[in-house]
This record gives structure tokens, C-alpha cells and sequence, in this order.
């Protein structure tokens, strides 16, 4: 018999020099090593553009360079860069001459019009009174469009010689000259009442390369091009909705322009070496708009209560600490920096007094719905919810429904799906002038309400009367009365909670030269230059 | 007479070291250890959120616009504030009593989803199987958020139906380990006993089968849970939560990603909390898993 031992032997079992154990551990490390190595370039800029590229991020897509239904502020500087008009808003709100070298009105309804020599596509061919009869036809015939609202009527063009037509009226309309910088001019040919999705322009830039589905185009210089050659070879446009993302692109060098800026990201890029931001004063009208299609009954039906709920809005604070200082609170219906704009009134803070009339017009109990689409104006979430927490402390109990981009708010905003009783909406305009913002927003009939195009319900037919009449006013002086008594008019109507207009706030490198920001949140791209 | 104790000796070359360093007794200090860990992380974040109403802090929606974006630990607000001057924690707090909820909710009706489908494919077998497996293979091909966000946008975003979109997606899950179980279990001997019994097949699957899979299967459901709190801090990120002015995770980080570069404490903050909820649910469901396994193989 085998004794057993009466102790087990100290020494651990031999183990071999690299042991199982051992040898995964190493292996895990070396992968790991690996796999994380390139990671490591993720820490410095990437895609950063070349010496002669300009890059813009964007925080709207540009589904297409035309702007027939696509008419957002920052893409008409891509969209004029490929495409050009007759006329363009320039500095002072100017119009000033493009294709054409001559927009005079010969008569209350007629203006003579003659197209520069030698304006030319960027495939050669020449620009031609045809391919202006046919822009102006195809931008009637386009349903839901923007631009087709700012026009009280579509000229016709009646050619009077090779380079020469003229542009006739029914009405007379003295902004037409203004009106026609939004009216972009294609070969007759290639045009069609839809956002054309080819890039054939006169403008300084042709398209090289371009995915309209993700909104990311690239300009090369038209070598064609008719005026003075642009100063930078090539412009990468990129769709960054993001605009966390766009500060921290333009940062770290990967985009050179951000535009339409928050005043949080103006605020963060202020002071930054390399970065300049600029700012102008806006003509974008952002409201919080009644619901004008309450029935007679509601509440909101009643001015009284319009007015009442309007002292419960603190818009000092929400211009100073929300909007941190980067927009005016409107002191009219239309933003003071357009033409024929007037300061029709002010906004008052008063919450007692928003109690005590909303008791007296025996709306104690109001609830309010207010609808918004994100991104229809800066910091919209944060004024949405500063507004409703100051309505609930005069009583009025508020909720929110806020769409994203792309779902159906128009429809609920012409009466076509769910109720709501204030609105969220900015009003642009690409004119600069005061009658073409206030026909489209209160020069409502009950014929376009048939189709939900009266703006946000907004019917009085006396306004609507005085607005047509000033928009036929051949003399400005007149007419710039007549607007500033019909300003007054919809101020005692109270067709909005609250009103401001922001800043244009943009964002550069400093490599970025001669960029003019306008005050229609827009810039000549053949002007910029890069150095560096 | 005089008696010498001979201590006992091991009969084994076995030493306590090896034992101590041995896969099982690592295996099961790791548990200990993850259970602990899972349970304090969980705690630390469940029970502020579920006593919110009782803790002294300021409303979640009470908004001071002259104390905007203070830093943590700043005029009596641990977390700091946001942009409107409103206290994060005591938002981040009710924020977590949405998300939370729409967890748990979801996991719940998830579970049962799972369990009665995969018990049911299990045990019958045939086309109630075959049914059943092809409709969570089909499910599970789908990308998952894409899908979540389709049903919201056609539905609209409200608590109900977010609960519901994240139980309906995390359901096959369950089911198929509920559903390999019971095939496990219907083949054992008590099983055939019922039936010999004369109990019917939908009798025997609920009274004796179910509760021997019930216990595995909602250790899943646990670990359900830090997916689909993440799954709604997704959807708010997105935009498409309950409406404001709910304060969720996902919107509070949402909201707060705008100001990354100059008040970090909007979205690290709560990003931390939602992170110790995920690794503290994971751990104690990985332990209390591994705690299971032991056991029946003992």
C-alpha cells in the first residue's frame, strides 16, 4: 500500500513559461491595441477643406438649387450663386440689376425691361425674353408656393425687341422690381412648374457634383460666366441640421461658414481666435399667431381676450435671457428694419392685469394649445417653454405640440387637421418690403381660406381692402402712408401673443474675406475670398 | 493520559490558495461583487427618482429666466441649472420617473408578450411555433429604432404609445428564451405526470411549466429594462418623446447638447445618471443570473 502524503506539496503546479491564460490576456491587449489605434485619428479634424475650397454648413437641407418651393434664408445664397434674377436685394434693401441692365415703369402697370448684353448660361447659350415669360408661367403654376403669396398678381411679358419686353400688370404694382429678384431664370427649355433638380444657371458657379437628397452640393466656378469671375474655385455646401455640430465643425476648421446661427452658438463662438461672428438686423417676422379660425364664441375670437393674454408675456426677459440679446421685440406688425414699416405699438408686461381682464372677459379657465415646428426660429424650444410657464402663472393653463421637419404642421396650420390656438411661425422677407410681408400674412380673403392660403385664418376684409389699395399706390410717399394707417389697423387686432424680430447672426474662419452679410440673411458667394 | 490533536489535514494536494483562485470561487466572488455594485448603482439612481415629490428641490418646471445655466453646486442647486433657470437635478429626477416608468411599463407588457408567446411556441410545437418564430425573426430583422420612430410618427409621440412601441419591440427577446426553456421542460418527467393525470395541454403549460421558466425569463425582462430606458432616452433625443414640457432623459441631453462647449453640465450630467442605471440594471441582472445558473447546478 501506497502511504499517502500527510501534507499536499507547496510549490504551486510547473507552469510553463507562457501559460494559456497568459497568452489570451496578451492577445486580448494586442487586439484591443488594434482596434483602437485608428480611433486615435479621431481626435483631429477631419475633411478639413483645401486651400481653395469654401465650405457652408447649412442647417436647413437644399433639396434643390431652385427656389420654387424651397425658399429658406441661407439657401438663397447657394440658390443665386447657380441661378440668377433679374434684380437682387442689395445693400440698404436696395434693388439693384442683374441680368437685366434696365427696370424702369414706364406706366402704373407696365415696366420696361432690358437684359444686360451678353448675359449667357453656364453651357454657353444665351439668356433670352422667352426663358423670362416661361420662369414667370412656371412659377405660377406651382401649388403651395412661398414666393407665389408675395406676388399680388404674375407679370406677363410682352417682348418688344431682342433684349427688350415688357412686364405687364392688371393692377399696378410698384415693388415689382423687388418681387422679380425672387424669380430665378432658367433656359425656357429646361424649365418645368416644379423645383428643378439640374443645376443650369447664369450665376458665378455651376454644379459639379451634387446629392440633393442629403443636401451636400459642391460649385465649381462657371468659366462662362458673363460678370467679374468669383474669387474662390470651388464651394462645398454641406446639410449639418445639427447645431451643436456645426459649431464644433466650424471650430475645428472642417466648415468656414455657419449660418442662420442660434444665439447660444453666437454666444459660444464669440471671442474664439480664428472665428468671427457677424450680425445684422433682421427682417424675418417670428410670432406666436392666434389661431383666427376659432368660431365666433371662443374666446380667442374676442380681440379683448388677444389683447389680455399679451400682458402675461414677459418679452423683456425672454429678448434678454432666452434670446440672449440677439433680437427685438417687435414694436409693429412687420420688422421696423423694412421699408414702409411703422412702430404701430408695443408689447406691455403686466400679469395682474392679464388676470383681472381675462376674469372680466370671463376667460379665467383658458386653455391654450401652441404648436410649432422645431427650428422655425433660434432657440424656439426655450421660448415655448418660457411662454407657457408665464402663461400658467396668469392662470391660463398652456400645452405644447411641437412637429419636426417634414411632418404635417401645414396642414394644421391651414385648418386642414387638429386644433391649436397659437401658432409658433417666422415670416420672411426676401423683398425688404413692408406690403409684400403684410399682404401675405394679413391680406387674407375668404376665397383663399377656401384652400386654407389666408394666413393662419387671418380675415378682415376692411385690412385687406386698405392693403390692396396701398399696393396700387404708384407714389411711394402715399403709399407708405396708407401702409403705416393699416399697420395701426392690425396692431388693435391683436393677431399675435407675442412678436419678435431676430438678428441675422453668421459665423466665420477668419480665412473667409469680403463676406457682406445682407439683411435678408444672405450674401454674394462671388464675392467672398479665401486666404490662408 | 495525554491526548495530541493532530489538526486535520487536507486529503487532497488542494490548497485553500488554489481553491481561492479556482474559476468557481472567482465566478461567484464576481457575482457577489456585481450584485453589490448593480444594486447600489441601481439604487443610487431609482430612489432619488422614485422620492423626487419628497426631496427638498425646486420644481422641475419652475423656471427662473435670471439664473440661467449656473454650474453645479451653485446658489443651492447641486446639478446647476439649464437654459430657462430651471434646476437639472430636480428635472433630471422627474425626467427619470417618464423614462423609468416607460421602462418599467415597457418590460412588463413586454414580458408577457414574451412569455406567453415563447411558452406557448415552445410547448405546443407546430404551427403556433412556427408562427411565432417566423414573426420574431421577422421582427428582429427590422432595424429597431427606424421602426420605433416610424410608429411614433404615425401614432404621435404620448407615454402610451411610446410604452407600448418599446413592449412590442423588445418582446421577441423573451420570447425565445421563454421558448427554448419550455422545450426543455416539456420533456421532463413531472410534465408527463400532469398528463397522465388527464390535465389538458394549456393547463399543464400554465400551472406547471410556466412557473419553472417564469424566474429565468424575467431576469431577461430585468436586463430588458436598461435597454428600453435607453431606448426612450433615444426617442425624446430624437424628438420623438411625449410632449413638452415632460422633462425626459433624452430630451433634458437633447436640449442641453446646444450649449456642449460652454455648460458641459447639461448633458454630462445627466448622461451619468442614465449611464449608472444601465451598468447598475445590467450588473445585478448579470449576477442575479449567475446566481441562478449556480443554483441549478447544484
Amino acid at each position: 500500500m501506497t502511504p499517502t502524503p500527510h501534507s499536499a506539496p507547496s510549490e504551486s503546479p510547473p507552469r510553463g513559461p507562457l501559460s494559456r491564460r497568459t497568452l489570451l490576456r496578451w492577445g486580448a491587449l494586442g487586439g484591443a491595441g488594434i482596434a483602437l489605434g485608428p480611433l486615435a485619428a479621431c481626435a483631429g479634424p477631419t475633411g478639413a477643406p483645401g486651400p481653395g475650397t469654401l465650405t457652408l454648413g447649412l442647417n436647413r437641407s437644399l433639396v434643390s438649387l431652385d427656389n420654387k418651393l424651397n425658399q429658406f434664408d441661407a439657401a438663397v445664397t447657394v440658390q443665386r450663386a447657380v441661378r440668377q434674377a433679374l434684380t437682387r436685394i442689395g445693400p440698404r434693401m436696395r434693388p439693384e440689376l442683374v441680368l437685366a441692365d434696365r427696370f424702369e415703369m414706364t406706366e402704373p402697370t407696365a415696366w420696361s425691361v432690358r437684359l444686360r448684353d451678353g448675359v449667357c448660361y453656364s453651357d454657353g447659350s444665351p439668356v433670352t425674353v422667352e426663358d423670362v415669360a416661361t420662369a414667370l408661367r412656371m412659377y405660377g403654376q406651382v401649388t403651395g408656393s412661398f414666393l407665389l403669396g408675395l406676388f399680388p398678381e404674375l407679370p406677363t411679358v410682352e417682348p418688344t425687341g431682342e433684349r427688350t419686353f415688357r412686364l405687364r400688370t392688371q393692377h399696378p404694382v410698384p415693388v415689382l422690381d423687388r418681387l422679380m429678384a425672387n424669380i430665378h431664370i432658367t433656359p425656357a427649355a429646361a424649365n418645368r412648374p416644379e423645383e428643378l433638380q439640374s443645376g443650369l444657371g447664369s450665376g458665378p458657379y455651376q454644379v459639379v457634383k451634387a446629392n440633393s437628397g442629403a443636401g451636400e452640393y459642391t460649385l465649381g466656378r462657371n468659366t462662362r460666366y458673363w460678370g467679374t469671375r468669383p474669387r474662390v474655385d470651388t464651394v462645398r455646401v454641406r446639410f449639418v441640421p445639427e447645431e451643436s455640430s456645426r459649431v464644433i465643425a466650424l471650430r475645428s476648421g472642417e466648415i468656414d461658414v455657419v449660418d442662420t446661427l442660434t444665439p447660444d452658438s453666437a454666444d459660444q463662438l464669440t471671442g474664439l481666435p480664428g472665428v468671427t461672428v457677424a450680425e445684422t438686423s433682421g427682417v424675418r417676422m417670428c410670432q406666436l399667431f392666434y389661431n383666427f379660425r376659432k368660431p365666433k364664441g371662443h374666446p380667442l375670437a374676442d380681440a379683448r381676450v388677444r389683447e389680455a393674454l399679451t400682458y402675461a408675456i414677459d418679452g423683456e426677459a425672454l429678448i434678454r435671457d432666452v434670446l440672449t440679446d440677439s433680437a427685438e421685440e417687435a414694436g409693429g406688425v412687420v420688422p421696423l428694419a423694412l421699408e414702409g414699416a411703422v412702430l404701430a405699438g408695443e408689447y406691455t408686461y403686466d400679469p395682474r392685469k392679464a388676470k383681472a381682464l381675462l376674469a372680466s372677459l370671463g376667460a379665467s379657465d383658458l386653455r391654450i394649445k401652441i404648436i410649432w415646428e422645431s427650428g422655425e426660429f433660434a432657440a424656439d424650444t426655450s421660448v415655448m417653454e418660457a411662454v407657457i410657464d408665464m402663461l400658467q402663472a396668469v392662470g391660463v393653463r398652456a400645452s405644447l405640440q411641437q412637429f419636426e421637419p417634414g411632418g404635417d404642421i401645414l396642414k394644421w396650420r391651414q385648418g386642414r387637421a387638429g386644433d391649436w390656438d397659437v401658432i409658433g411661425n417666422g415670416y420672411g422677407s426676401p423683398t425688404g418690403q413692408a406690403l409684400t410681408v403684410l399682404q401675405g400674412m394679413y391680406g387674407g380673403t375668404a376665397e383663399k381660406d377656401r384652400t386654407g392660403d389666408a394666413f393662419m385664418g387671418y380675415i378682415v376684409p376692411r385690412v385687406e381692402r386698405a392693403l390692396s389699395a396701398a399696393a396700387m399706390e404708384v407714389d411711394t410717399t402715399r403709399r407708405n402712408e396708407q401702409l403705416a394707417a393699416v399697420q395701426r389697423d392690425i396692431w388693435d387686432t391683436w393677431p399675435s401673443l407675442w412678436a419678435f424680430a431676430p438678428k441675422t447672426l453668421l459665423a466665420r474662419r477668419d480665412r473667409v474675406h469680403d463676406l457682406r452679410l445682407l439683411t435678408i440673411n444672405s450674401y454674394d458667394l462671388s464675392a467672398v475670398r479665401l486666404e490662408g | 493520559m495525554t491526548t495530541t490533536v493532530v489538526p486535520a489535514e487536507r486529503p487532497s494536494a488542494v490548497t485553500a490558495r488554489d481553491l481561492a483562485r479556482a474559476t468557481a470561487t472567482r465566478q461567484q466572488r464576481s457575482a457577489r461583487v456585481k450584485l453589490w455594485a448593480g444594486a447600489v448603482c441601481t439604487a443610487l439612481v431609482v430612489l432619488p427618482v422614485a422620492l423626487a415629490g419628497l426631496l427638498p428641490l425646486p420644481g422641475a418646471n419652475e423656471q427662473d429666466l435670471s439664473r440661467r445655466r449656473l454650474p453645479p453646486l451653485s446658489e443651492g442647486h447641486l446639478f446647476g441649472t439649464d437654459q430657462l433657470g430651471r434646476d437639472l437635478l430636480s428635472r433630471v429626477l422627474h425626467g427619470g420617473q417618464v423614462s423609468l416608468s416607460v421602462g418599467i411599463l415597457a418590460v412588463l407588457v413586454s414580458g408577457i408578450i414574451g412569455i406567453a408567446a415563447g411558452s406557448a411556441a415552445g410547448f405546443f410545437g407546430g404551427w403556433i411555433d412556427t408562427l411565432v418564430s417566423r414573426f420574431l425573426e421577422a421582427q428582429l430583422a427590422l432595424p429597431l429604432l427606424m421602426m420605433l420612430l416610424l410608429v411614433v410618427a404615425l401614432f404621435g409621440p404620448s407615454v402610451t404609445v411610446i410604452t407600448c412601441v418599446i413592449a412590442v419591440a423588445q418582446w421577441p427577446e423573451v420570447a425565445r428564451l421563454t421558448r427554448s426553456l419550455v422545450l426543455v421542460e416539456r420533456e421532463k418527467p413531472y410534465v408527463a405526470a400532469a398528463r397522465v393525470l388527464g390535465l389538458r395541454g394549456w393547463t399543464v403549460l400554465v400551472r406547471h411549466v410556466i412557473p419553472n421558466v417564469v424566474r429565468p425569463a424575467s431576469l431577461v425582462v430585468l436586463l430588458l429594462l436598461a435597454q428600453a430606458v435607453l431606448l426612450e432616452s433615444a426617442l425624446s433625443f430624437l424628438g420623438a418623446g411625449p410632449q413638452r414640457p415632460f422633462a425626459t432623459w433624452g430630451r433634458i441631453i437633447s436640449d442641453g447638447q446646444a450649449y456642449l462647449t460652454t455648460s458641459w453640465w447639461l448633458v454630462t450630467l445627466p448622461g451619468l445618471v442614465i449611464a449608472l442605471l444601465v451598468v447598475g440594471v445590467n450588473l445585478l441582472g448579470d449576477a442575479l443570473r449567475d446566481r441562478t445558473r449556480r443554483r441549478k447546478g447544484a
